[in-house]
This record gives structure tokens, C-alpha cells and sequence, in this order.
């Protein structure tokens, strides 16, 4: 990276009469492969790098990026991102909180460097998983396996004076798989994610995991009943309360949303100005605590300091069941007149950094597992899901179960198949009576923007106990 | 020969010299605009270049790939994915790239949309839609522009230039807190091009939405608007790819020859002239065609790249994906039926316009669940009697394409953000026992 010709762009972003100005440089060094059934398809290596400007001149936003490291380009992108930001013709101008600057280099641990572990062991470790899949007693015959890394050279600088230099390796695996048992097809599909090294592998026991997966499917076609549709008492698994909590907490709390700036894709929020629904706002039961937090460590979504600058910290979304902070970025949190908790993020040097989650999930409670499963009388535990959606406002949501069990005084009896809850989110998040102590974690990959930007985060939570909500 | 494609040329011949057995190389200059809004006003102007080259190099059936930025690190980058592929594991099924010389039709991009001033058509379609939906109109989307010129080059003989354009407004439009409506423009060229058609059809679509009511569960007939139609072909149209086939994620498995939907379904895969997705040759060369996925009903054709079409004992269609093929530009051919007719033939059903987060229990099976946004209206008598709000479709993929029964004359170039894509031609369509589902 050649962070003179940043410093270049800033200085020349400078001589302009803006209000402000940013560069964000980039080292992207990705490698990847996918194997299919057995089969390595593509091995994939790339070092993307360049750099983006942001401009805010006349209350308008301009931005422009490129991956040609030269002067002229770099003055060509800043007239351009000038240009740009004075074309708004906006009637309300935009404005930034004013935060401190900031000069740091922060970087996330990595054990063993990724960079070091040659090809030939990362597609030894996936067709070894794939052997593993293929050869313990059930019918898988259809594999598709991806491994990828990224490793992250950010620089960061403003017209403030902020100069950030940060370093994130990441490391993720994918798979989807189909069991096939009396004709009937089951199918799954897992995401691992770290922010780290090759350590990461001993972390996540593939093997155990993926092995352990088929045989959930299995049992599902040969075992499962369906279940009587009625109200009952639901015990969501970690990986179930951590969509709930990413998708009914962490995205309606997006101050962007709230605010409408993403209202022609991913929507609005249940939550807005003068609605119903705002800071203070009873959403869930006295034992609701979902937080949001970037800061820990190998996490996904793990950072220290966000795409604007500003230090990450732990936010408290709704907490003990009242809708208590949401999350910003200088441009939401001026707009609401209030601090920027440092929710800005974007993929790469060429998108802009916009409101996103990092790492989303329930708070533990006080209960053992033995607890919540011993007062229910009869009631379903469905620990993971696989189809799911939400309304653009965030508010009608759907989880199918993938491994579920019926709940019969306390003990787990039957896999049943495919059970649905349909709710809304005042109804999710009410119902809650208890929340155990061990939270789980599973990686994710969260959509949002135009052009769609994935971000790598963690969803998770502990068991979360709802009673007599609605089940088929 | 330009210099772009002489330096693509030479990124080629360095992987053959130093012992590949195929390499097929892609420079993409890309200048991509967008004009992003919400609340009626623009919130940002994005611009970003993109100077790349994609690489594909196989040895001994060992397949690798990799990205060169701006022609940095040639030299290092190629010798390094020629080791990678050393080191790599054989792909026995690996069927290679294309071979031969192709002509390619003369592209029909259009060089003017990189510099439009976009916040002029953005506020044209904002007052569009507040002349439909009212002084209280919320508008927001965003204008998009691409220009990419493409430089193929492979060692197995095609050779080519393309350039790419297109140009999309999206917007959609509040008229009140729930009730809102989309509306697309989408095309390959500025010509035509008319940012007016979107604002109206969504201010119009968020005036017809006021004061919804909670749906109410049940099996419906619905009319699909196209842009609604248009992520319903996304769903079918990427289960055609011979990749999704071959990992089961797709309804279409062993399904060659049969019948999957009713007769009066043709689906087709174009990247024509007039579309978003608008190209001369595929990413490995071969000229892309028309190809006839659905043929009144009954599936005639995977999509394939070289290497599928040799797995499946049949001819690239043209749709690589150096790795995996997929659609380009789906076609649902022209019915019979104006949307009126469609409105008459309902005793008591929907019509839902957009829609949004489609997802799989079982791509195998079909089990799904989509969530309609912005208008939905009850039918009842052939008439629109109330918007609705707050339901969800909950059927399968396979059971929905045959229940087709109705598909108008009228089509439109539509595409949007991750749902509607790849882009499309589509109808209205008429679609007989869909079930509806509301939350508890």
C-alpha cells in the first residue's frame, strides 16, 4: 500500500473547500477454494488494494474510489468526489457529530499466520472433511464445500487529523449439504467464521460438527414428527435467539434505517420518530438484554476502531427489555443529536462505510439448561433453523426449525419436522420469561446496502425460554 | 489490437510460457456510478474505477484463478498461480475452456451514460411519484450507471472485445408510513431511457397502498407484477444452472425432458442488447446466445459453461462463469391476457408487486417463503378492493411454476438491488392456489 499517495489525495482533498475529508486504503489478500462432492472446482488467489475519498462540501456526500495508485488518479477521484458532494443540492444539509481524532495502529491476533499455511493444507483440510462426510454410514451425496481467507490492511486518515493503520486476518468456511435417507433429501447449511489465524480450525471442530450435522438430518427424515400447531412453550438454541436478536434487534436499531436512508432496499424499522416504537420503549420482557459488540476478540465481526475512525465499544440495543441505544454513524448520530458509538463499516476500499452490525446476541441470564427445560410441561426446543425472513420494517419474522425436538415434562423426546414460528417482534421478544448462562456463538454474513455489502458477523445468545407463543 | 488487449494478450502468453496448459484472461475497465436517496433528497454520489484483470489457468486439470489490479505484479502474480496450480489437487471432471476462433456481434453499449448527471433524473422521478402518491410523498433508491470495457483473451483461441452499458433507476416511493410502492427503469442504453416511468408507477402503486389492512391467511390467486415476476424468474431461472444441479440446490434436478410447469410457460435466458446484463461473448470467449430453458412447459437445458456442458455429454450454452455458468438475462415469453384480463379472472385473490428475502427450507424439494413489500391489494370480483400489509408467501417453487395460468402481452425490463437479479424481461403473471401466511 502506498500511503503516500494517500496522504497525497487527503492533502490535495484539503486545498478544496470541503468540510470535511476522508481517505480509506485498502490491502485486500484473499485466497479461496470450493469443492464440490469431493472435487476441488477453483482455487482462488487475489491482493485487492486501493483507495476511496468521501467528501462533505455544500451538505452534501460525494465518493469516488479506484485501485490505480497514482497521483493523477488520486486528484482525479477528489474532483470527482467534490464535484460530486456539491451536486447534492440538498435542502437539508448533512452534517458529522464531532468526535475525537485519533492516531493508532491496532490489529487482531493471529496465532498462527494464515499467510503461512500453504495451499496444499487448506485443500487437504476441506477433502479431508469431505472424506469424513462421505464415510461414516449416511447418505450425503451432495457436498459443496468453500474455505477462504482475507487478510485486511486498512489506513485510515481524515481532514481532523485521524490517522489509523489496522491489520484483520479472516478465515471462513461454508458448506451445504444434502442427506438422502428412503429417497427423502434434508439439507443444511453451516458458516464458520474468525477474525484470526489458522487457529482457527482447532476452535471449530469441522469434523464434529459437520459429522454431527447429517445425523440431525438423518434422524430428521427417518424420526421427525410434525407438530400439532397451537400455543406452547418454545426454547430457542443459541443459533435461533442469535438470528432473532440480529434480525429483529440489531436491524430495525440501525440508525440509517431508522432514519430512512436505506428505505428502497433494505427498508425502514418498526422503530422512527414519533411512532410507536422509540429510545425508552418497552419491545421485550424485564430478561431482554441484546447487545451488539465489535470488540471481542477473533470474533467475525472483530474490530477496534470503525470505518470512520471512531473507537468500537459495546452497545446495549434493547436492555432488560426497553429499546434503549441504537446504533451510528457521525452522519445518523448528528442527525439525532447524539454520539457516533462506531457502527460504520464497508466491505472494501469501494464502498461507502455505512450503519452495520458487528457481533449481535441476547445477554445471558441467570438460568442453568437443566432450569429452562425443566419447567416445561410440554413444549418444543428448536435449537437450530434454516429457512428464515423478516419484513423490511423488522417486524414479522419467520424461523423453521432445522433440528427441533418436542418438550415433554422437561426431557427432550421426538425430533419434530420443520416446526414454524411466524411472530412479530413485540411478541418474540415478550414472551421471554427465562435466559440461561452460556452464550454460543455462529458466524454470519449480513446483507445490506446498494451495492450489497456482506459483512462478516457473529449472531448468537444463550437458551431464551418463550412461553405460549405459537408454533406449527 | 489495442493496448488494453495487448496487455491482456501478454498476461496469457506468460502463463503459457511458463507451462499452462490453458489460460483465458479478462481485463474489465469498469466506471460504475451511483447516485444513492432517501427523503426526497440525495444522500450520496459514488463513483468507482475498477481496472482488473481476471485470470483462469489450469495444468493437468488443476484450475486456478486469480485478479490483477491495473497490471500491477504481472510477472510475480502469474508465476505464483502457475505454482498454486502445481501444488493444486486434479479436477478429473474438469472439462477445459472453449476452443476455436468466434466472430462476435458488434456491441451495442452505449459510451454516454458515464456522465449523466444522475441527480437530475433522480429529482425528474421523485416529483413523478409526488404527483401520484401526493404532497406527502417519502421517496428513495438510487440511480446506477455501468461502462465496462471488456478485453478476452485465451489461449485456446477466442480473442475479443466488448463494451457494457447500463443504466437503472429504482425507486421507491412512501405515501404513508405502510403504504408504499417500486417502481424500476432499467436498460442498456440512455435512449428510452425515461426515469418518469418509475416515479409514477411507484407514487402510484404507494397511493393505491393507503391504509392497509393485516392480510389474512388462505390460498389466493395472485398477479405478479413483473417486478415481482422479476425475482420469481431469478429464483427458477438460477436453478437452471448446471452448478446448482450439480449440489442439489435446485428443484430442477433429473428433470430434463419433463414437464415443470404448465404449457403456457417459455422461459428463456438472453443477454440481448436491450438488457442491463448486455454482452457479446461469455467469460470464457464463447458467443453468448439465446437458449430456450423452458419449452412450453417442459425443461429443455441446463446452463452451462465448457466444463459442466462435458459432465453433462452436451455443448456450452454460453454462460460461463469461469468457475460456474448462470443466467444472464431471463425472458419469460409474452401471454395472451392484458392485465385487466388477468384482474376480471379473479374472484377473489392478490396482487402483489415486489418482494423481498426468498429463502430455502429445501432447495431439493422447493419449500420456500418470500415476503411481498410495497403494494399488495385483495382482488375480489375482478376488482382492487383494499391494500393489504404484513403477509408472506409461503409454497413451493416447484408447485408455484406450474400453477401458472395466466401471462399478460405486456413485459418490462426490470431489475432491483439482490432480488430481482440477474435482470429480466418479464409479464404479469397469473398464478392459481398460492398460499399466503401472516405471523402470530
Amino acid at each position: 500500500m502506498d500511503k503516500d499517495i494517500a496522504d497525497f489525495a487527503l492533502s490535495y482533498a484539503q486545498s478544496k473547500k470541503v468540510d470535511y475529508a476522508e481517505i480509506r486504503a485498502h490491502t485486500e489478500k484473499q485466497e479461496g477454494l470450493a469443492m464440490k462432492n469431493g472435487v476441488l472446482d477453483a482455487y482462488f488467489v487475489s491482493v485487492d488494494h486501493g483507495f476511496c475519498v468521501r467528501v462533505l462540501a455544500d451538505g452534501g456526500i460525494g465518493f469516488a474510489s479506484t485501485n490505480k495508485w497514482t497521483k493523477e488518479e488520486a486528484r482525479a477521484i477528489v474532483d470527482m468526489a467534490h464535484k460530486f458532494a456539491k451536486m447534492a443540492k440538498r435542502k437539508e444539509k448533512i452534517t458529522f457529530t464531532e468526535e475525537k481524532s485519533v492516531k493508532v495502529n491496532w490489529k487482531a491476533e493471529e496465532k498462527k499466520k494464515i499467510s503461512d499455511v500453504p495451499s496444499e493444507t487448506r485443500i487437504e483440510t476441506m477433502a479431508e472433511i469431505d472424506k469424513d462426510l462421505t464415510s461414516h454410514g449416511i447418505n450425503v451425496p451432495s457436498r459443496m464445500l468453500q474455505m477462504g481467507s482475507n487478510l485486511t490492511d486498512k489506513y485510515f486518515i481524515n481532514t481532523e487529523g485521524s490517522a489509523i493503520s489496522s491489520y484483520v486476518p479472516r478465515i471462513n468456511v461454508f458448506a451445504y449439504i444434502t442427506v438422502v435417507e428412503n429417497g427423502k433429501p434434508e439439507q443444511t447449511y453451516k458458516q464458520f467464521g474468525y477474525s484470526g489465524g489458522w487457529e482457527a480450525l482447532d476452535h471449530w471442530k469441522l469434523k464434529e460438527q459437520m459429522i454431527s450435522e447429517t445425523k440431525v438430518l438423518q434422524r430428521v427424515i427417518k424420526e421427525a414428527k410434525a407438530v400439532k400447531p397451537g400455543k406452547m412453550d418454545l426454547v430457542c438454541g443459541s443459533e435461533v435467539a442469535g438470528i432473532a436478536a440480529h434480525e429483529s434487534c440489531g436491524h430495525p436499531m440501525e440508525a440509517d434505517r431508522i432514519l430512512g436512508r436505506e428505505m428502497s432496499q433494505a427498508g425502514r424499522s418498526f422503530i422512527y420518530p414519533d411512532g410507536p416504537f422509540w429510545l425508552g420503549t418497552r419491545i421485550g420482557s424485564e430478561v431482554v438484554t441484546v447487545v451488539d459488540d465489535p470488540t471481542i476478540k477473533s470474533s467475525y465481526g472483530y474490530y477496534e476502531y470503525d470505518d470512520e475512525g471512531i473507537k468500537a465499544r459495546r452497545r446495549y440495543l434493547y436492555k432488560k427489555g426497553v429499546i434503549n441505544e441504537f446504533l451510528h454513524n457521525r452522519e445518523t448520530a448528528a442527525k439525532l443529536k447524539t454520539r457516533s458509538n462506531g457502527s460504520s463499516r464497508a466491505i472494501n476500499y469501494d464502498r461507502e462505510a455505512i450503519v452495520r452490525m458487528a457481533n449481535t446476541f441476547v445477554e445471558p441470564g441467570d438460568f442453568t439448561e437443566e432450569e429452562i427445560f425443566e419447567d416445561v410441561k410440554e413444549g418444543l426446543y428448536m435449537k437450530s433453523f434454516t429457512e428464515w425472513n423478516i419484513d423490511d420494517k423488522r417486524f414479522n419474522q419467520r424461523y423453521v426449525g432445522r433440528e427441533a425436538y418436542w418438550i415433554e415434562n422437561g426431557e427432550l423426546k421426538h425430533p419434530v419436522a420443520r416446526p414454524i414460528i411466524e411472530t412479530t417482534t413485540k411478541v418474540f421478544w415478550t414472551a421471554v420469561d427465562a435466559v440461561s448462562k452460556k452464550v454460543e456463538y455462529t458466524a454470519g454474513t449480513c446483507g445490506k446496502s446498494d451495492p450489497m455489502q456482506g459483512v462478516p458477523a457473529y449472531m448468537g445468545g444463550p437458551l431464551v425460554r418463550l412461553r405460549e407463543v405459537f408454533v406449527k | 489490437m489495442s493496448e488494453t488487449l495487448a496487455k491482456t494478450e501478454a498476461v496469457v502468453k506468460k502463463g503459457k510460457a511458463l507451462g499452462a496448459d490453458e489460460v483465458v484472461a479478462r481485463t474489465t475497465f469498469g466506471r460504475y456510478r451511483q447516485t444513492r436517496f432517501s427523503n426526497n433528497e440525495v444522500d450520496i454520489t459514488v463513483a468507482w474505477n475498477d481496472y482488473v484483470t481476471d485470470v483462469a489457468l489450469s495444468w493437468q486439470k488443476r484450475f486456478v484463478v486469480t485478479q490483477i489490479h491495473d497490471f500491477q505484479n504481472v510477472d510475480e502474480t502469474i508465476k505464483r498461480l502457475y505454482q498454486l496450480a502445481k501444488t493444486s489437487k486434479e479436477n478429473p471432471m474438469y472439462g477445459g475452456v472453449a476452443n476455436g476462433k468466434f466472430h462476435y456481434n458488434r456491441s451495442k453499449a452505449d459510451r454516454s451514460i458515464e456522465n449523466l448527471n444522475q441527480t437530475e433524473y433522480v429529482l425528474e422521478a421523485i416529483e413523478a411519484a409526488r404527483k401520484e402518491a401526493g404532497p406527502d410523498l417519502n421517496a428513495g433508491g438510487i440511480m446506477f450507471s455501468k461502462l465496462e470495457d471488456v478485453y478476452l483473451v485465451s489461449s485456446e483461441g477466442p480473442i475479443g472485445e466488448d463494451c457494457r452499458s447500463a443504466v437503472e433507476l429504482s425507486i421507491r416511493a412512501f405515501s404513508q408510513r405502510e403504504a408504499s410502492g417500486h417502481g424500476v427503469e432499467c436498460s442498456s442504453t440512455i435512449k428510452g431511457f425515461d426515469p418518469l416511468r418509475a416515479g409514477q408507477k411507484a407514487g402510484e402503486l404507494a397511493r393505491m397502498a393507503k391504509n392497509p389492512k393485516t392480510g389474512v391467511e388462505g390460498r389466493y390467486d395472485i398477479i405478479f407484477d413483473p417486478l415481482f415476476t422479476g425475482a420469481l424468474l431469478a429464483m427458477w431461472g438460477s436453478m437452471t444452472s448446471a452448478f446448482q444441479v450439480m449440489i442439489q440446490l435446485s428443484v430442477f434436478v433429473n428433470k430434463l425432458g419433463q414437464k415443470v410447469t404448465s404449457d403456457i410457460v417459455t422461459m428463456r435466458d438472453v443477454p440481448a442488447s436491450y438488457s442491463m446484463a448486455n454482452r457479446v461473448f461469455d467469460d470464457e470467449g464463447v458467443p453468448v446466445k439465446e437458449n430456450v430453458l423452458i419449452d412450453k412447459g417442459v425443461l429443455k437445458t441446463y446452463l452451462h459453461n465448457t466444463s459442466t456442458a462435458k459432465i453433462f455429454k452436451t455443448e456450452t450454452t454460453g454462460n460461463a462463469g469461469i468457475v460456474y455458468p448462470g443466467p444472464w438475462n431471463l425472458e419469460l415469453d409474452a401471454g395472451d391476457m392484458s392485465k385487466d384480463e388477468m384482474l376480471r379472472d379473479v374472484k377473489r385473490g392478490l396482487y402483489l408487486t415486489n418482494t423481498w428475502y426468498t429463502r430455502f427450507q429445501n432447495y431439493a424439494t422447493g419449500d420456500f417463503s418470500t415476503i411481498p413489500r410495497d403494494g399488495m391489494f385483495l382482488i375480489e370480483d375482478g376488482e382492487v378492493t383494499q391494500s393489504w400489509k404484513d403477509v408472506r408467501i409461503s409454497d413451493n417453487a416447484l408447485k408455484m411454476l406450474n400453477n401458472i395460468v395466466g401471462i399478460s402481452k405486456e413485459r418490462q425490463h426490470v431489475h432491483w438491488w439482490a432480488e430481482a437479479d440477474p435482470p429480466s424481461l418479464s409479464p404479469y403473471v397469473l398464478m392459481r392456489d398460492v398460499q399466503i401466511t401472516r405471523p402470530k
